[in-house]
């Protein structure tokens, strides 16, 4: 049997808390559900009017002690039901204090961006962090409501624009956690998706270095044809090759594509096959989205993909 | 019967939660506003002040026009009715040339929060104010035709209660607009 | 009295009968509250279909995944007109067009207290109706937002078409509709009462509507003023909610949810009121602590207001917010908990017939507890952090308002439409319209709890291929298309009984309220002679003179 997902395989501290509360009330109410539908079924076998009956029954009005024992009951649960859910509040969401934020998130229609102030890496759509770290991500919106969510890791906190929210998150494990926006923002909020990648110290490391460096742009051959594309034909206008003039922030960082597993917020695999079918025409696998149809030919959309392949 | 009454009863404390809606936005932006027209800087609340003595006249008019009916005095009923129009046509023509002057001085509906907050509220309040003269207007019709010889109308005392509320809500308006902004 | 002067001449000529023959005419004229309930009814089924069509695109949609059947625009658009179909046009005017069709014949009077106003909140729902689907005609098509609209998605410059704006004009139409049917519910129960109705012995139904119409005149004004402002924000380029220009994209989630979690209530309400009729009469027992059923309805209508923002654990209003609302939500399952109990309990030695109308009350008690389970669950703020905007969340309110407020509706239909037609509907299509709708319903939304909770977003126009996630949306594509058939059956069912129905009598449940009293269909004054009334079952003390329900009543 395959493994399930969400609240079925809880990887977090926060997320065990928070899992372990739903599981106690899903029993409490399994069992209170099973009461009503005993007493249903019973009543149902049991007090059916014969059919050449036509005396009425008992004329009963009511009883006061009755209604007041159902009444207490529920409080009493209600009471247990309120205290857990203030200590599990506390639990998974403790006081900021003074931290600084680890990764600053902004939703954008419909992509992620991840920002490290404290390394000054800036990624999209996939967040690395080393397992056993609790981070403290600060959450904001550029344009709509979003929602960051990864169902085993944490709680859905809203991307909000012109408030800011913060959410403290962390891996138990080493893995990939798949996670989406839950807040519906538009066409394109389906695709919007993220992939939390927790691995080592070492690992995260390493990564956070690789991305830091600068790439060369290459000089020669179809990745150069590339890179005075990438300059000329307006993708520019809305992304960003850190060591070019390339700096817009509308789209995602390209700087790094290669070490990412996917492109257009999870849409495909990222591959240079991948890649190709992409640039040729994205609103064929994320209709909608705000990157255009830039109309490239086959040998335009070869060299880009080329330059983007060589830049590391 | 007092089913009318109890409908425009009723009628006015939900209209009251859609102005209490309106002035929570209001006061939800309050204080927002750093640079831009504001409350404190664009108004003037000396004039409005003035001008809203006439709406509060106008509902102690109306209030005459109502004991006019009672003790059966029809041509009195009639001309206090005629004065509340008056007054709230005074009203409405203060609150015009102000929308006029800030208009010109570019502070509109869509400028800043401010702008949005206030000219809605007003505006609300505003088209209220012209409802309830036209309500009036058709009242005195009907009255010069020799309806309502008292001493009861429900029609009369429906349009005085749904007066009597729109003056009532220009206070709040007035105190949470211009007396907040100043004092 | 003679000394009231009306604004508005009364008509001369007495109303058109319900079978005159003016046609079309003597319907669309009509200030008669039982044409004009029907009227309701009739436009409710029309709606009907319509938001189960686009329901069943959805679900096509959804049926395997990575599928492609319809655009990502069309798919937003029709869980959009879903929504607000099914909210707006068939679950709310059908609660109020019953209510206006038997509030003044059980309270044994002559019509409405304001029968003009009532024809104007009528007509005011279809011209919203209208104002809604004429979206469809635009360039860009309706709404796409969802029917919460959230801002600024709902703004400029994210929705540039103009189909959120026809939205909102069409729910402010059908709010001044609701507000209009409140008030005059209200002055009508309150004021035209027949003689030894006191308010103690009110029909429970008629209980129901009265705390649903004092919601709706103190609640639709919230939302009427949040629309008024996203109007003037998209015509006039007003900044209430545009956070770029100083607005703020919370506001509107609070107005919006001031307003629309009492909504819930004002939809599930009057359904409780069906249900505590229909219990009772087939179970042959009166109910079950009457003063416990009304007054916990009050006390419902009271909290619904107080506990808007558990829509809003995700937005971070912080844990002293979330730990009050979260409280004040779980509270409302106290008084929830007492009416479900109260029922159990009328049936508890009872002598059930089960009839076609008892059997969706059976079923609506087990369905509705299931939604109102997972409803004190998600009151729980860390677990609405799990749950909010996924699939848990649309399978807990489909069973709140299709297991909940349909379930009861369908009873309605079946337990009243001999009094409104004079034809009793088919038992044998009726039973198969249940069992294929207790199937359906389940296969569609039961699953939907575990996809939820393992991950999957609502509103998604498409999902990836995770273990299991094809094969439990497919199950309830399957279960919608159940569902799809059982709601031809009942289509099928009025139309043949319409024509084809056994003759009604006057009273064919042996109830024992007043409008069972009069005739099927009622004439058009209603009633002849009212009976006395001495007790909360005027006809059961007219049938038992030596076992009064009230014996040292002092009304004769």
């Amino acid at each position: 049997m395959e493994k399930l997902g969400g609240i079925f395989n809880p990887s977090s501290p926060e997320m065990v808390v928070m899992a372990g509360l739903t599981y106690y009330i899903i029993a409490i109410s399994i069992g209170i559900l099973a009461i009503i539908v005993v007493a249903v079924t019973y009543i149902v076998i049991r007090y059916r009017k014969g059919s050449k009956d036509s005396s009425e029954p008992y004329q009963n009005f009511g009883d006061l002690r009755l209604e007041i024992v159902w009444t207490i009951i529920p409080i009493a649960i209600v009471a247990v039901l309120f205290q857990l859910t203030c200590s599990t509040m506390r639990a998974v969401d403790p006081p900021i204090g003074d931290h600084e934020p680890d990764v600053v998130v902004t939703g954008h229609q419909w992509w992620w961006e991840f920002y490290y102030p404290k390394s000054g890496v800036l990624t999209a759509n996939e967040l690395h962090m080393p397992v056993g770290e609790r981070l403290l991500l600060r959450i904001e919106s550029i344009d709509v409501i979003h929602d960051f969510w990864v169902p085993e890791l944490g709680r859905k906190i809203d991307a909000i624009p012109g408030h800011t929210n913060y959410i403290w998150i962390g891996a138990g494990e080493p893995g990939i956690f798949l996670g989406a926006c839950a807040e519906f923002c538009g066409t394109q909020h389906a695709n919007m998706r993220i992939r939390v990648i927790a691995e080592t110290q070492e690992e995260f490391n390493e990564w956070q270095e690789q991305e830091l460096v600068i790439p060369s742009t290459p000089r020669s051959g179809i990745a150069a044809k590339g890179a005075e594309l990438f300059q000329t034909k307006a993708c520019m206008n809305c992304h960003t090759i850190v060591g070019t003039p390339a700096a817009a922030r509308i789209g995602p960082n390209l700087t790094h594509l290669n070490n990412r597993q996917t492109i257009g917020a999870g849409v495909l695999t990222n591959s240079p096959e991948n890649l190709t079918k992409w640039l040729v025409n994205p609103q064929k696998y994320k209709q909608g989205a705000l990157m255009p149809n830039m109309k490239l030919t086959d040998s335009e959309v070869n060299a880009i993909v080329a330059y983007l392949e060589a830049l590391k | 019967m007092a089913n009318n009454k109890m409908l425009i009863g009723f009628f006015v404390a939900s209209e009251s939660i859609f102005f209490v809606m309106l002035i929570l936005a209001y006061v939800n932006f309050h204080g927002t506003v750093t640079d831009g027209p504001t409350a404190a800087n664009s108004l003037d609340p000396l004039r409005t002040g003035i001008f809203s003595l006439f709406l509060l006249a106008s509902s102690f008019s109306m209030w005459l026009a109502g004991r006019s009916l009672v003790s059966k005095n029809h041509f009195m009923m009639k001309i206090w009715i005629l004065v509340t129009i008056i007054l709230g046509v005074l009203f409405i023509y203060g609150q015009a040339s102000e929308w006029m002057g800030l208009i010109g001085q570019n502070i509109t509906i869509s400028r800043n929060v401010f702008g949005t907050t206030f000219f809605t509220l007003t505006g609300f309040h505003g088209f209220h104010v012209c409802v309830g003269l036209l309500m009036l207007t058709i009242l005195l019709g009907l009255a010069m035709f020799g309806d309502f010889k008292g001493p009861k109308s429900d029609g009369v005392e429906c349009i005085s209660i749904y007066w009597h509320f729109v003056d009532g809500v220009w206070i709040v308006v007035y105190s949470v607009i211009y007396l907040w902004a100043f004092f | 009295m003679s000394t009231r002067i009306p604004l508005v001449p009364e008509n001369i000529k007495p109303l058109p009968s319900l079978k005159g023959n003016e046609g079309m005419l003597s319907w669309v004229s009509s200030v008669d509250h039982k044409q004009i309930g029907l009227m309701y009814l009739m436009s409710t089924l029309v709606f009907f279909i319509i938001g189960g069509l686009e329901a069943l695109v959805i679900r096509i949609q959804l049926a395997q995944p990575e599928f492609d059947f319809i655009s990502p625009e069309v798919y937003n658009q029709m869980f959009t007109m879903h929504g607000t179909t099914m909210i707006f046009f068939v679950v709310m005017p059908f609660l109020i067009g019953v209510g206006v069709y038997l509030v003044p014949l059980m309270i044994g009077a002559r019509d409405m207290a304001f029968p003009r106003l009532n024809a104007l909140s009528f007509w005011l729902v279809i011209f919203g109706g209208i104002l809604l689907y004429y979206s469809f005609l635009t360039q860009s098509g309706p709404s796409e937002v969802g029917w919460f609209a959230y801002a600024p998605l709902s703004e400029k410059p994210f929705s540039l078409n103009k189909g959120p704006t026809y939205w909102a004009l069409g729910l402010l139409a059908v709010g001044i509709s609701s507000v209009s049917s409140g008030l005059n519910n209200i002055v009508t129960i309150l004021t035209m009462r027949v003689k030894g109705m006191t308010m103690r012995r009110l029909p429970l139904f008629v209980w129901m509507i009265l705390v649903t119409s004092f919601i709706l005149i103190f609640v639709i004004p919230i939302i009427a003023s949040a629309f008024a402002m996203m109007l003037l924000d998209r015509l006039l380029d007003a900044t209430f909610f545009t956070p770029a220009h100083g607005g703020s994209a919370i506001l509107w989630q609070h107005f919006f949810w001031g307003f629309g979690h009492p909504e819930v209530y004002i939809l599930i309400l009057p359904a409780f009121g069906i249900i505590s009729e229909v219990i009772p009469v087939f179970s042959r027992k009166p109910i079950f602590g009457y003063s416990f059923v009304a007054g916990s309805t009050v006390a419902i209508g009271l909290l619904s207001v107080g506990v808007w923002a558990h829509h809003m654990f995700a937005v971070g209003l912080g844990n002293v917010a979330n730990a009050y609302f979260s409280l004040a939500s779980m509270l409302i399952a106290i008084p929830t908990g007492v009416k479900v109990l109260n029922w159990v309990a009328t049936m508890w030695g009872g002598k059930i017939y089960f009839a076609t109308p008892m059997l969706f009350a059976t079923a609506f008690i087990i369905e509705f507890v299931m939604g109102g389970l997972t409803g004190v669950a998600i009151a729980s703020a860390p677990i609405n952090w799990v749950t909010t905007d996924t699939y848990f969340i649309v399978a807990h309110f489909h069973y709140v308002l299709f297991g909940g407020s349909l379930f009861a509706i369908f009873a309605g239909v079946y337990y009243w439409f001999p009094k409104f037609t004079g034809r009793m509907m088919s038992e044998t299509l009726g039973k198969w319209h249940f069992w294929l709708t207790v199937v359906g319903f389940n296969m569609t939304f039961f699953i939907q709890h575990f996809l939820g909770v393992m991950g999957m977003p609502r509103r998604t126009y498409t999902y990836h291929d995770l273990p299991y996630w094809g094969s439990m949306n497919l199950l309830s594509t399957i279960g919608a298309f159940v569902l799809a058939i059982s709601v031809i059956i009942f289509a099928w069912n009025i139309i043949w009984s319409l024509k084809h129905g056994k003759k009604a009598p006057d009273n064919p449940w042996n109830a024992w309220t007043l409008e069972w009293y009069t005739t099927s269909p009622p004439a058009v004054h209603n009633f002849d002679l009212v009976p006395p009334v001495r007790g909360r079952r005027p006809l059961w003390d007219l049938a038992h003179p030596d076992q009064l329900d009230e014996p040292n009543s002092k009304v004769v």
